[in-house]
């Protein structure tokens, strides 16, 4: 079953029919959304009414053209302030914990190591409702001691980046770690060596190695912060970023502005995409 | 080894001791380096050579005894400020920065100015003969420029003491022939104190003034190559500088140097005792002969020397310069390897062929056998 | 380095950060729920110890049968996409040499850029009454009159598989790529049929990969919220939805909160039985 061993033609054959299949499978809800944005028609469906950039540009209702719609505008500025702040937050704490699980060596390493992956099995929905829950238990308990209202612990924008921030960290971490593992940690000894300090040492060798790692994981970062819903569901106050904007609108009734939006986000994450693998393919030093 | 108390050392280590747990990697090792010398630490892996390397580095710390450099205490100073370089064993140049970048590196770190970095850049460039190399990235240079750099990027720093760490270990086979001349031809033009450690006996031959054979984390002897070579003063030295045909036996006589040794396949022998260990008769003892102090016997004109043997040859295992006969010495089923003379004499001898061989007394080496362990 | 007071420093540097982000984000907001879980609301802000909310669970068959439909949908959605994935990525892995190799992995990924929601709204323009296969279907002479494919176990079983994919593709293509064609052409040279080769030597070497392609899948189908609501419509019966309405529509924290603490058990105890049976690890699978 490897080219080197002689199979039927007829194996051959259908086994590459399978795979083609299972492409088609994968690009045709995503080619079905791309192409309805341009039909001339209020519903996203069949029959095809002829092509317009309408869902993009037109100004006025009932044709809202996406360009136009301030709601939908606004909710994809909630969601880039989101996923900045995300992005930044966590790449400075997977930094951190990268060098801790690989370089320190402390007791309860093991540990620690087991809790800082358990994100990744926590449904995002309860990730959510959970830190809901403990955000709340302490602004109540504050409105109670000092009758003041911790407003940032109420639903809202800094509920959703700390929500974000709690498992997209952990994705962060194992990107990192993965470089940092490769990396040859002579090369910071013999930074020290020639008169660096250790910080001097990771500041002008180490950081700069782990470069493409940091911009990759940013990248993912940014998009799963973009595209995450179940756990900004449960936080969501009334800046609605925008993956929850476009399911309120799916819920009434969807018109291919939405279809318009997706395509818009399809081309921007196959740009990051794009730029992700660049950065990760990339020789270091190069 | 007597020293002469005028000689100024670049290094020294008092009774240097490192333990792992329950494991010794270094163990009261005691040296002098005179300044601007080339010194090896010759042995096998896991002798605790890398150790000693790290500590006078100072990416490890002794857990007794004292190292001095240009006779001051450097125990309390940390790897940055240490007055030593290192060549590492792959190197580690920052394949993030140029070589113009790399050479500089050290420089920064002292805040020295800029012109006076790209001037001294540029010299020592010039010096290990790469002017021209300045703006090349890592990975554009070859095995041997790599290493050149490394050095370079050292002895911009003028260090007192530049260690290597068997940085030719990951070089092809001509490479490291053609490196080993120019690391000795590098470290007289620099003047600079070299330690140089390395599992391979030829490159600590070639290159350095003096030699320490460590093992099991003590250094068995130090002295010059010929020294080691021709007067190992332990039974590891002598297995493990040069090739060797090795018996285990015991002492049968003794006249003054002279001592005759009962192989225990049955040979009988006639050898020399290191001074150093004071044989008696009935000791048990390693003998060792070199292959290359065999001499084949011309049968119209047999020599005197004492130790004669009859064999035939088994195999011939020929290697350009190395080439050796395999010989079986049929009385006791014991087999020696010897030298095929490079003068092309004996080359026609062939597998089955009977000869006879014999070497002289002194260059048949006995020692106390140790039970794995060291002589006192 | 000794461990001189220096590096105690950076540890407690590096240290700080990390257990504050575990305390406050994930320890602390799950021990909450817990306690909130297992109170009963008497009058405002007046509550006492009970465990109410979980015999609640029991008493209700609309609670719990929900929760076992969620689970066995689960295990199911991740055996089909291990099914279709696992060939797949054998080819990619070792049918495919060079760049095609790597464009037919990119090209599996490429979907997964995009957001969750968009993937299912593609499956509802595909699935819909007016939808794409509804037409295509009447077209070919195959139905005379639109058919509604959305809104039933199916389509939330396409959504789950098609949106859980790459977690499968992923590790699988990593783990097979990892092994050394020889492994197979000695497997063949020795004698081995097919079978025996897929068995044997391709398919224990996958085991990682193939569990940590489970486990994940698993997660994110029981966690899932978006696609059973979109795709299976109003009587879609996810347990997170249940989680959802509590929580947010009724309010009732401590009944949200008990199921939330139930489904984490379901979830830890599949997770953990899926490892003990494979034999591996949790860190190694995870990373």
């Amino acid at each position: 079953m490897i080219p080197t061993i002689s199979s039927s033609l007829y194996f051959r054959g259908t086994y590459a029919v399978y795979v083609g299949l299972f492409f088609i499978f994968l690009i045709t809800p995503l080619t079905v959304v791309g192409i309805f944005a341009f039909n001339d028609s209020m519903f996203p469906s069949m029959p095809w009414n002829g092509g317009t950039l309408a869902w993009f540009l037109n100004e006025t209702e009932p044709q809202l053209g996406l360009f136009h719609d301030e709601d939908l505008l606004e909710s994809i500025g909630v969601s880039f302030v989101v996923a900045c702040f995300t992005t930044i937050a966590s790449l400075v704490l997977a930094t951190c914990n990268a060098f801790l699980f690989e370089r320190e060596q402390f007791p309860g390493k093991n540990l620690l190591y087991i809790l800082m992956l358990t994100p990744l099995v926590i449904p995002g929905v309860i990730l959510g409702v959970s830190i809901l829950a403990f955000s709340s238990t302490i602004a109540n308990w504050a409105e109670m001691q000092f009758d003041y209202d911790l407003e940032f612990l109420r639903p809202g924008i800094t509920l959703v980046v700390l929500g974000q921030f709690a498992f997209i960290t952990t994705i962060a971490t194992l990107v990192i770690s993965a470089r940092l593992r490769k990396f040859d940690s002579s090369l910071e000894e013999a930074a020290m060596n020639l008169g660096a300090t250790r910080i001097a040492a990771v500041m002008t060798v180490t950081l700069p190695d782990l470069k493409p790692a940091l911009i990759g994981a940013g990248i993912v970062c940014f998009l799963m912060s973009f595209e995450n819903f179940n756990t900004t569901l449960m936080l969501v106050g009334s800046d609605a970023p925008l993956t929850i904007a476009m399911f309120d609108r799916l819920k009434e009734g969807s018109t291919p502005v939405l279809n318009a939006v997706s395509l818009l986000l399809m081309v921007a994450s196959g740009v990051l995409a794009l730029i992700s693998v660049f950065f990760q393919s990339e020789k270091p030093g190069s | 080894m007597p020293e002469n108390s005028n000689v100024t050392f670049d290094l020294e280590c008092r009774q240097v001791t490192k333990s792992f747990g329950d494991f010794t990697a270094v163990d009261q090792v005691s040296f002098q380096i005179p300044t601007g010398s080339f010194f090896s630490i010759l042995g096998p892996s896991g002798c605790g050579k890398t150790t000693l390397l790290r500590m006078l580095a100072g990416f490890q710390h002794p857990d007794k005894g004292e190292i001095l450099i240009k006779g001051k205490s450097v125990l309390g100073t940390p790897p940055n400020r240490r007055p030593v370089n290192m060549v590492f064993q792959h190197l580690a140049l920052f394949p993030t920065m140029s070589v113009t970048g790399n050479i500089a590196y050290g420089l920064k770190r002292r805040n020295v100015k800029r012109e006076e970095i790209r001037t001294r850049v540029a010299d020592v460039l010039k010096r290990v003969d790469l002017p021209d190399a300045g703006d090349k990235r890592i990975d554009q240079l070859s095995g041997g420029q790599k290493q050149r750099i490394a050095i370079a990027r050292c002895l911009v720093l003028k260090p007192d003491v530049l260690l290597l760490d068997e940085p030719l270990g990951a070089l092809d086979l001509k490479l490291r022939e053609q490196m080993k001349v120019e690391l000795k031809l590098l470290q007289e033009t620099f003047g600079t104190t070299f330690i140089y450690i390395t599992h391979d006996q030829s490159e600590a031959l070639v290159m350095s003034d003096q030699v320490a054979v460590m093992n099991q984390g003590r250094f068995e002897q130090v002295g010059t190559p010929q020294e080691l070579y021709y007067h190992p003063e332990t039974s590891f030295v002598a297995g493990f500088v040069g090739d060797s045909n090795r018996w285990e036996g015991h002492i049968d006589a003794i006249e003054g140097e002279r001592i005759q040794i009962k192989t225990v396949e049955g040979e009988s022998f006639v050898g020399r005792s290191i001074v150093k260990h004071q044989l008696k008769k009935g000791d048990s003892v390693e003998v060792y002969v070199r292959p290359e102090s065999v001499n084949i016997e011309n049968p119209k004109n047999r020599s005197d020397l004492p130790n004669q043997c009859r064999g035939e040859v088994i195999s011939v295992l020929f290697d350009g310069a190395r080439s050796q006969f395999l010989i079986r010495l049929p009385q006791t089923e014991g087999e020696i390897s010897v030298a095929m003379p490079q003068t092309g004499e004996h080359a026609q001898l062939r597998k089955g062929d009977s000869i006879n061989i014999a070497w002289a007394a002194d260059q048949c080496l006995c020692f106390r056998r140790s039970s794995g362990n060291h002589d006192g | 380095m000794d461990k001189s007071s220096y590096t105690r420093f950076s540890l407690w540097i590096l240290l700080l950060p990390f257990v504050l982000w575990l305390l406050l984000l994930i320890l602390l907001p799950h021990v909450d729920m817990v306690s909130i879980s297992l109170r009963e609301r008497v009058s405002a802000r007046n509550y006492t110890f009970s465990f109410k909310n979980y015999t609640e669970f029991f008493i209700e068959p609309l609670y719990w049968r929900t929760f076992v439909r969620t689970a066995w949908m689960s295990v199911l959605a991740t055996l089909i996409t291990l099914l279709i994935a696992f060939p797949v990525s054998y080819y990619i892995a070792k049918m495919m040499r060079g760049r095609l190799k790597a464009l037919l992995f990119i090209l599996c990924l490429i979907p997964f850029w995009v957001s969750e929601l968009v993937r299912t709204y593609g499956w509802m323009i595909l699935l819909r009454e007016t939808g794409l296969l509804s037409t295509f279907l009447q077209w070919i002479g195959l139905s005379d009159q639109p058919v509604e494919m959305l809104y039933n176990d199916v389509a939330i079983m396409i959504g789950l598989v098609y949106t859980s994919m790459l977690f499968m593709v992923v590790p699988l293509v990593t783990t097979l790529d990892s092994l050394d064609d020889s492994l197979i052409e000695a497997g063949y040279d020795l004698g081995g049929s097919n079978w025996n080769v897929l068995t044997e030597i391709i398919i224990p070497h996958a085991m990682p990969g193939i569990v940590s392609g489970c486990i994940v899948v698993f997660m994110l189908s029981l966690g899932n919220y978006l696609t059973p609501i979109l795709l299976g419509g109003k009587d879609s019966l996810w347990f997170t939805e249940q989680i959802f309405t509590q929580f947010i529509t009724r309010f009732n924290w401590e009944q949200g909160s008990a199921f939330g603490i139930l489904l984490l058990i379901l979830s830890s105890l599949i997770v953990w039985a899926g490892l003990k049976l494979s034999r591996q690890s949790f860190t190694n699978v995870m990373s």
